[in-house]
């Protein structure tokens, strides 16, 4: 979803300035006075800051009021299942690996060696959600699986050679059933 | 009006010493761009290598090409910023040849000792990689990226140093005495002076906290019993790696200033808004870099929002006085395009153009699903390659044109124009990897993730023919002119220098 958005926006903006840079460039033969260019430009520029600002506070507000950013007490609170993910070079450790729709997950994420990234993908090998693993450190990520089937976890912080085959599969069943969710 | 400043001629060592730079910094642009090359056809499974040299390559590239700015950008604005302030040639002689030290330990450590722990060396990966294949790749490595420091530090040190004097001050060089009142004039010290004095202060912060972060590192690998915090490490890592890759683009911005006010024949002077943007990019510059660690949930939180909310921030400057001024000051100004002010006027875009996905990307909830895929290369490649990159291009175009009098061929202007095409396509391919949640810094791709590799691998193959031609009538012009400097000569002074400090 925030992929999309951010590829659609990207593309809209980039293709908008282009517009914009190539439009100012083919107008630049005739010379005349810069003293009213400046004038004019300047009263522009003012109404360019105040919407610029205006579109930054508005992201700011809406984008602030949903943080990735959860502390580990919360467990207790909401209860959810806690699970202990451990990088090391070149794999992932995790004292749990099925999980069922529906159920709030708290992962635990740490290293035991070098910097590791959790990144957690779904089926079509989308990122749903990731933080980071750090040595001395324990990084808090909620989830709460919607579909079953088959996850991935990828590592997403470079960790020498062997970073790209640190790849776990985890797998989230229907609620209650025996069914693996694929039929 | 204001009185014009006094200004300086250009001695023959500082050619001698921009020249030098500016080959430099094309030879390693050609060799790293190769790199690049051969990483993304890896990644896109046209050819196979071992994932150990890919990550060697990987590691060059990165530390290569922010060094390749760097120097480009140093030349920049070291050739403009004399005119005003008097600098002493020979430091820039200096970081010349402590640079191409740097880059040739960087290079036996890469290649002949297997170093492969990326150019931001995260502790304690060097150390623990020092622990299982011998510690010299790793010495290499950091001490050459210190001799890099060291060159830079001295620099700016000297630059500073001679703002402070001709201005009373170096905050004085981003227009204190006028903001505050203690001056009747109407603009500050010229933008060459105002740049420079922002980029002193944040670089040299920058690479005290990068010295300071590879200094740890050592003292680990050389005794394991000595540990440190591995976050206060990265945030150490990251004030370094981020301030000096954006700091190449505030040098390189002075050839922006000057090549395009020229030729448009109009001023480009430092007013108050102009002095007020420069003096916030200087503090955002400096505060930013926590948008780096956004998914390190163990930092405190009012940190990690002054992440996004300064990240947001720092795009104004560039957007309503930098690039709005360039768009302004070329307007119906009957100036005439070439090399030098087009390529100017497209790095401006290419600027803009790159602070969109990056600031998208500095929005927690959307770095939580893009933090370290594809779309991290992908918004700096933009403003690096398209932005300070086409600015040292421009650069050279313009110091042939200037110091030797040669004029752009029909073939330049299609090298350009191909250059521009094919960046483009290859950032797309980055940014699209990134939606579709590829990750960035992995050796061997999916099926899924190879067509946009393959799609950039080729577009970049069109970008190196540009970038070699451009280089090729660089060096082929650049015997011509008044500095007539042969490699010999170069090689020459530079050993002499050597000798002297030895
Ligand atoms: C022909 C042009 C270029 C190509 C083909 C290219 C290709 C690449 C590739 C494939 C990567 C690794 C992507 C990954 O993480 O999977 C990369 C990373 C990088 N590139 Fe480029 N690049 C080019 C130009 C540039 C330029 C002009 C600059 C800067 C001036 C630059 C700076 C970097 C940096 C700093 C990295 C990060 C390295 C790391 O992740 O450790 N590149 N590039
Ligand atoms: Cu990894
Ligand atoms: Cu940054």
């Amino acid at each position: 979803m925030y992929q999309q958005l951010a590829w659609i926006l990207t593309v809209v903006l980039v293709f908008a300035l282009a517009v914009v840079f190539l439009t100012i460039a083919r107008k630049t033969a005739r010379r005349v006075d810069y003293q009213p260019i400046q004038e004019k430009g300047y009263r522009i520029r003012k109404y360019w800051f105040i919407s610029l600002v205006s579109v930054m506070v508005i992201a700011t507000f809406f984008s602030l009021r949903d943080l990735p950013y959860h502390d580990a007490t919360a467990a207790a609170a909401t209860g959810a299942k806690v699970v202990n993910v451990e990088g090391y070079q070149f794999y992932w450790k995790l004292s749990q690996e099925e999980f069922y729709v529906g159920e709030p997950v708290q992962f635990n994420v740490t290293s035991m060696d070098v910097n590791h990234g959790f990144g957690l993908y779904d089926e079509n090998m989308q990122l749903l959600a990731q933080t980071q693993a750090m040595p001395g450190y324990t990084n808090v990520v909620d989830f709460t699986f919607t579909k079953p089937g088959k996850y991935q976890i990828l590592c997403l912080e470079y960790c020498s050679v062997g970073h790209h085959v640190m790849v776990k599969e985890i797998v989230v069943k229907e609620k209650g059933g025996a069914s693996d969710g694929q039929n | 009006m204001a009185k014009t400043e006094t200004t300086y001629p250009i001695s023959r060592a500082t050619k001698k010493g921009v020249v030098g730079h500016l080959a430099v910094a094309a030879t390693v642009l050609i060799l790293m761009m190769a790199f690049g090359i051969i990483m993304l056809f890896n990644q896109g499974g046209l050819i196979t290598i071992s994932p150990d040299l890919f990550y060697s390559i990987m590691t060059v590239h990165g530390i290569g090409m922010v060094g390749m700015a760097s120097l480009g950008g140093a030349a920049i604005m070291w050739y403009f910023l004399c005119k005003y302030v008097p600098l002493n040639p020979k430091v820039l002689m200096t970081n010349l040849v402590l640079s191409v030290i740097g880059i040739a330990m960087i290079l036996i450590a890469a290649f002949v000792f297997k170093f492969s722990d990326a150019w931001t060396f995260l502790y304690p990966l060097p150390s623990v990689s020092a622990k299982q294949h011998g510690m010299a790749g790793a010495m290499f490595f950091l001490n050459g990226v210190l001799f890099v420091g060291v060159g830079f530090l001295i620099m700016y040190l000297e630059i500073g140093r001679k703002i402070a004097k001709q201005y009373g001050g170096l905050m004085n060089g981003l227009g204190w005495d006028m903001l505050f009142g203690k001056s009747d004039k109407h603009y500050g010290p010229p933008a060459a002076v105002v740049a420079s004095t922002m980029v002193v202060i944040c670089n040299s912060t920058a690479i005290l906290a990068g010295a300071t972060v590879i200094i740890m590192s050592i003292i680990n690998i050389l005794n394991p019993s000595i540990v440190f915090d591995a976050l206060l490490a990265k945030h150490l890592t990251y004030a370094f790696g981020h301030i000096f890759a954006n700091a190449t683009i505030y040098m390189a911005v002075v050839g922006v200033y000057e090549i395009l006010a020229k030729y448009a024949d109009r001023p480009w002077k430092a007013n108050k808004v102009f002095l007020i943007a420069w003096n916030f990019s200087t503090l955002f510059t400096l505060m930013i870099y926590t948008h780096h660690l956004l998914m390190d949930f163990a930092v405190p939180k009012w940190m990690l929002l002054i992440g996004q909310i300064f990240s947001y921030a720092n795009g104004l400057p560039v957007m309503v006085v930098t690039a709005y001024g360039a768009l302004m000051i070329v307007y119906r100004s009957g100036l005439r395009w070439d090399m030098a002010s087009g390529l100017m006027f497209l790095a401006m875009f290419g600027w803009v153009g790159g602070a969109v996905p990056a600031i998208i990307d500095a929005t927690i909830v959307v770095n939580h699903v893009m933090h370290n895929t594809k779309w991290v290369p992908g918004h700096f490649h933009i403003y690096m390659g398209l932005g300070v990159t086409i600015m040292i291009i421009a650069f050279m175009y313009y110091y042939n044109k200037v110091e030797g009098n040669r004029r752009d061929h029909s073939w330049d202007r299609i090298s350009a124009a191909f250059y521009t095409v094919f960046f483009l396509g290859l950032t797309g391919s980055f940014l699209y990897a990134g939606k579709i949640s590829a990750p960035r810094r992995w050796a061997v791709h999916l099926p899924e993730w190879m067509l946009s590799d393959i799609v950039g691998g080729i577009s970049a193959c069109f970008v190196l023919a540009a970038t070699i031609s451009f280089t090729l009538r660089f060096f082929a012009n650049v015997k011509y002119t008044r500095t007539a400097n042969t490699t010999e000569e170069m090689v020459h002074d530079t050993t002499s220098l050597m000798k002297k400090s030895s």
